[in-house]
């Protein structure tokens, strides 16, 4: 429902902006019981082709802008996402997956060059200036972290007349998303986050969320000849209404006092000291000043909001009390859950949301797959990839495809692809692969230049559990090649899934976590004792070969007499016999 | 070893304690001490000639050769003196040849008298002399056209804006007679001349005497006397403002304004009207890419001072002690544009409808230069009727409703804004403010350019040289050298066209040397490897050299001894 939600408003966004440049922005909030919220926030602005060549920007920012030209990227999705999406109590996720990437950065663009060395320098330019517009590590997709998939990823966009476009593909699981990140994101938008939705995104809020991901898009859309350039920019968060509503003054989560916790009290134990937590404590009332620690600033200016109920749009039950600010225009849609706002041109907006016993729930929509993947085996040298699919439906089978990319150091080993099926009667058995991968395209990595790509064409049949499995093992890396944090492991992207659906027309997106490899480490300090032992070792050798070659051997008794000789010899003896003089034993001497 | 030990002492096991205590081991045998001659010799052989090497060979950087002497006459401006032989035609379709050739040559003669600076110089030539040195042509500055006119009492001159073409008016009656040395009408065209050139040679002079070259200008000092001190430090001014030169200049121009209003503007017009124009006539200087952005809610840095408010005159002003701080750098998105070349920046800046209308305290200006980095342009859009400040009263909330700014901004209020713009690119590209003739100014510009730019490769050159004496440690690439010796070519390349008045090619020589010069400053493998201190060349030597060099330097001396010893036994024996 959520998806069919947000595409109605994509499509009704999308013919509005087929005149010229424009500007629309929207703000859509469903809170998840009983106590998350998921904010989507959606800024798509559009500039004409031709201003775009001439690089005259109005609201398409100038600095993209350039760097897409330079780079001559036709179409760019980039992702900046952390934590995960806990499907099981959230439902499908929002805009199907579309505008989400793995944990970390994923950056996709279709370059057009002539050939795929030059796609290739086209996309180091690209991903180095983005790095520093960003201030992310887009630097680090070298060769090694770029991939060329087949059958995962689709132009959004119309290409017309663009015959040899290039589709690369990077991802980076290990980069931090944060604030430094954001405030580059707010500065393409034409109103800056100062007026508008956008007025709420603050990386103190944003970042403290469960599951966050922000994403643009850049795709020309074309309706006959006539083509604009549209940028995407969504922030998906979904946020912690009790950790949100805490209080800055308080901002460390203590235990609960005995009297302020929530008990049922019908218990027989019930007492003072004992306390049975409620069931089913309902959906707690929250405000948009609450949530985010500050209302909505008017609405931009530039924003065209034809077409669209509002800019704020609520998906809640419909009996639930919901207080705007005054002067906002409510407009309700035909689903009986959605309402929507259109904020004051210039005074704050607030949104209050009445608590809320469990009467009716909006209904979450399932998943059409779920998807887990995981490292099992142990041991230093090798180890195996388990990837679980499970398809809830019961009717229908799910065709999608499975594409993954691994770093070079890890080596799988495809031959030990193994399949069990899981099915209606939870007999767990192992097929044949063949039976459920309809289609492979795997591209072996090199090591130190390229990872493996394996992209699977999938079906799984209703109701049923399928698990892959396949071997790997771990390479040992050069001693320079180790980051400055081996210990902690090494990251290996997270697996993107495209299941296609003939009913919606979009694919649908999904993806597992990210994964870390523990990989053996050296002991950093190596190079040193080698050197050290290295140089003992050889010493010791040399020095007893080379004095057994100069020496000459002569006995004790005629050593001593030697010595006698030599001035030191004389002197030495003398000294002796002084102190034994001394001493009173000069009898004993000779 | 313990085997052997007991040979030798079974050996000697005849002997009774108490007599060998004393007694001395037989002397060597000549054969074990010449095994231990040679034993030594191997070693310290394999040391010199085998270790001693592929030690040198593995830890040696490579340094090309440089030809420091000549890159350091570069620098010291002893290899190539800046002349620019100026070329000025003259038609003279109403004289004579004969005539026109005595009149030139007295005006010549004049000139050269005037001339103080021999580094520029005027050349003048008749317009049919062309077709003889159809070769070696040098670029024509100027074209002097003589047009006898009746009516005058003296000559009379006029420079055309758009050409380099100088029409001068005379009476025909001052026409020089063939003997006489000097004449009213060559005095004057020479002084029109002088006074034509007068900045551009006031400007080279300073350029070459700034730049340590100046040894060889003995007649920059009188040249410095000559000119006045306020067109003295306009030319500093305009040299310090000026950007660094490019091949690819970016003009960004942005529209900024603290609201939502206005958020377009018709910058496609403006720029085709105002600049473009500008901009062709540059490019033989430079090439130009345009872009523009329209930038809302651009707000002042906290720490910049807020316009005050002028009770006396109802304005808003900014003191211009404040105006560094007006570009919000951290907030403003004005980076560099993407690709080669410097970016130029022009900002339209509209201020908020309660801060109407905001001008620089001092000078009541809207405008102002930001050295080498652009130009900031205050529009103050006409507001729709603004309420009577008398009749304002609280009450009236009508009137009191904040007014805004227009939304769009139409090609007519932009014109101040961009004509502005273009005087400023012009300045921020360092072109001279005289004559008024603009392609008579690009000219200048470009020898000014290819002064600076040859000057500016030779000092690179010196500080490579400079460089890479002081630095012994520093690898240098063959790139390096190959660059070097292009910069090298091109530098003597670009000096010959300067003396031969060919100014176009000098400036692209200039500029082919000066960015090889600058690729061979910042070649990364040099940068690298500077610093590889000596505490861990010791670290990684030391617990390798000191167990093997004692024994081997022990035994080395011991063997000197011995040949010493012997060689003087046998000496006095």
């Amino acid at each position: 429902m959520t998806t069919i939600f947000l595409f109605a408003l994509l499509v009704s966004a999308l013919s509005a902006a087929s005149a010229a440049s424009n500007y629309h922005e929207s703000l859509n909030l469903q809170p998840f019981p009983p106590s998350s919220l998921l904010a989507s926030f959606n800024f798509k602005s559009n500039t004409t082709q031709t201003s775009f060549e001439k690089q005259h920007f109005q609201y398409f920012p100038r600095a993209l802008g350039q760097i897409l030209q330079h780079a001559n990227t036709r179409e760019l999705h980039l992702r900046f996402t952390t934590g995960r999406w806990d499907s099981e109590s959230w439902g499908s996720r929002p805009w199907d997956g579309a505008k989400e990437g793995g944990t970390g950065v994923e950056l996709w663009a279709w370059i057009d060059a002539q050939d795929d060395e030059t796609a290739f320098a086209k996309w180091i330019t690209l991903t180095q200036s983005l790095s520093g517009l960003f201030c992310a590590s887009l630097n680090f997709i070298d060769s090694t972290r770029t991939t060329r998939p087949v059958a995962s990823f689709e132009p959004a966009g119309d290409h017309i007349g663009s015959e040899n476009l290039h589709l690369l593909h990077g991802t980076l699981p290990g980069e931090v998303v944060c604030t430094e990140n954001l405030t580059p994101f707010l500065k393409l938008l034409p109103c800056k986050g100062k007026a508008g939705v956008a007025s709420l995104l603050d990386g103190h809020k944003l970042f403290d969320a469960a599951w966050q991901s922000m994403s643009i898009d850049v795709r020309p859309v074309c309706a006959g000849t006539d083509c604009l350039v549209q940028i995407d920019q969504t922030v998906d968060i979904v946020l912690d209404i009790d950790r949100s509503k805490r209080s800055r003054a308080n901002p460390i989560p203590r235990p609960v006092p005995g009297d302020k916790l929530d008990c049922d009290t019908s218990k027989p134990y019930h007492a003072r000291d004992t306390c049975y937590p409620q069931e089913n404590p309902g959906e707690k009332a929250w405000s948009i000043t609450e949530l985010f620690g500050r209302s909505i600033s008017g609405s931009c200016p530039l924003a065209d909001s034809q077409g669209s109920d509002g800019t704020v749009c609520l998906r809640i039950a419909p009996e639930r009390e919901v207080r705007p600010s005054p002067e906002s225009v409510e407009t309700r849609s035909s689903d009986e859950f959605t309402r929507c706002f259109t904020p004051p041109p210039s005074t704050a907006f607030d949104l209050a949301v009445s608590e809320h016993k469990i009467q009716s729930t909006v209904p979450l929509d399932e998943p059409v797959l779920y998807a887990e993947r995981t490292i099992v085996g142990h041991g230093q040298e090798r180890g195996g990839m388990r990837i679980i699919f499970d398809n809830p439906s019961s009717s229908k089978a799910v065709d999608f495809i499975y594409f993954e990319t691994l770093p070079w150091f890890l080596r799988p080993y495809i031959h030990t692809l193994q399949a069990t099926i899981t099915g209606l009667d939870g007999v767990r058995r192992q097929v044949r692969t063949s039976e459920i991968i309809k289609e492979t395209f795997y591209r072996p990595g090199i090591d130190r230049e390229r990872g493996t790509q394996l992209e699977l064409g999938l079906s799984v049949p209703p109701g049923s559990r399928v698990t892959l499995n396949y071997d790997f093992e771990k390479a040992i890396l050069r001693y320079t090649e180790y980051p400055p944090d081996a210990n902690r492991g090494f990251n290996v992207a997270p697996a993107v899934i495209k299941v296609s659906s003939p009913e919606a027309g979009r694919p649908i997106y999904l993806r597992t976590t990210s994964l870390l490899l523990p990989l053996p480490t050296p002991d950093f300090s190596m190079p040193y004792n080698v050197i050290i032992l290295t140089s003992t070792v050889i010493a010791l050798t040399f020095g007893s070969i080379f004095n057994l070659l100069v020496r000459r051997f002569v006995t004790a008794e005629e050593a001593s007499a030697l010595r006698a000789q030599t001035l030191k010899g004389r002197l030495g003896g003398k000294i002796v016999a002084l102190r034994d003089k001394v001493r009173g034993k000069s009898s004993k001497v000779e | 070893m313990s085997e052997k030990y007991e040979d030798q002492g079974s050996s000697q096991a005849t002997m009774t304690p108490q007599t060998s205590a004393s007694s001395l081991p037989p002397p060597e045998k000549p054969s074990a001490i010449q095994t231990r001659f040679r034993v030594v010799a191997a070693f310290w052989a394999v040391i010199l000639f085998l270790g001693l090497p592929i030690w040198w060979k593995t830890t040696s950087i490579y340094r090309a050769e440089l030809p420091l002497q000549e890159m350091l006459d570069w620098a010291g401006g002893k290899s190539c003196r800046p002349v620019f032989p100026v070329e000025i035609r003259f038609e003279i379709p109403s004289l004579p040849d004969i005539e026109a050739q005595q009149l030139l040559r007295t005006t010549q003669h004049t000139l050269d008298d005037l001339n103080e600076f021999s580094a520029h110089h005027l050349r003048l030539k008749l317009a049919d002399e062309e077709a003889q040195q159809a070769i070696e042509k040098a670029d024509t500055a100027l074209t002097v056209r003589l047009l006898a006119q009746d009516d005058l009492a003296s000559p009379r001159s006029e420079l055309q804006t758009d050409s380099t073409t100088l029409n001068v008016f005379y009476p025909p009656s001052q026409i020089p007679p063939p003997a006489s040395a000097n004449s009213p009408l060559s005095s004057f065209i020479a002084g029109e001349l002088q006074r034509l050139f007068a900045e551009e040679k006031a400007t080279v002079a300073h350029i070459l005497s700034n730049n340590a070259v100046g040894a060889f200008t003995p007649s920059s000092n009188s040249q410095a006397q000559q000119i006045s001190p306020q067109l003295a430090e306009s030319i500093t001014k305009r040299l310090r403002r000026s950007m660094k030169y490019s091949e690819t200049y970016h003009l960004a121009f942005s529209l900024f304004t603290p609201g939502s209003a206005p958020s377009s503007w018709d910058i496609e017009s403006a720029v085709q009207d105002y600049i473009s124009p500008i901009v062709q006539a540059l490019s033989p200087v430079s090439n130009f890419i345009i872009d523009t952005q329209v930038q809302l809610y651009a707000t002042f840095s906290p720490t910049t001072p807020a316009p005050e408010y002028d009770e006396t005159q109802g304005i808003w002003t900014l003191k211009e002690e404040n105006l560094s701080a007006f570009i919000n750098a951290a907030e403003w998105p004005l980076n560099p544009s993407i690709g080669t070349g410097p970016t130029i920046n022009f900002i339209l800046y509209v201020p908020s409808p309660e801060h109407f209308p905001l001008l620089v305290k001092e000078s009541k200006a809207t405008s102002w230069i930001i050295p080498q980095w652009g130009g900031v342009f205050i529009l103050n859009p006409p507001l729709p009727t603004r309420p009577d400040p008398n009749t304002d009263t609280d009450t009236d909330t009508t009137t009191a409703k904040p007014l805004s700014n227009p939304p769009h901004l139409p090609r007519t209020s932009l014109r101040p804004a961009f004509l502005t713009f273009s005087h400023q690119l012009l300045s921020l590209l360092g072109t001279p403010s005289t004559p008024a003739s603009l392609p008579l100014r690009l000219q200048t510009l470009i020898r000014i350019r290819a002064a600076t730019l040859l000057l500016s490769a030779s000092s690179t050159l010196g500080s490579l040289a400079r460089l890479t004496e002081s630095l012994p440690s520093i690898p240098i690439p063959a790139p390096v050298a190959f660059s070097v010796s292009t910069t090298l070519s091109h530098l003597s390349a670009s000096c010959e066209s300067l003396r031969n008045g060919r100014f176009q090619d000098a400036l692209a020589s200039a500029r082919v040397a000066e960015t090889e010069a600058e690729r061979s400053f910042f070649e990364k493998s040099m940068v690298g490897q500077v610093y590889f201190p000596d505490e861990h060349k010791v670290a990684v030597y030391l617990p390798l050299l000191g167990p093997i060099g004692v024994p081997l330097v022990l035994g080395l001396l011991k063997e000197v001894r011995r040949i010493v010893v012997g060689w003087k036994g046998a000496r006095s024996a």
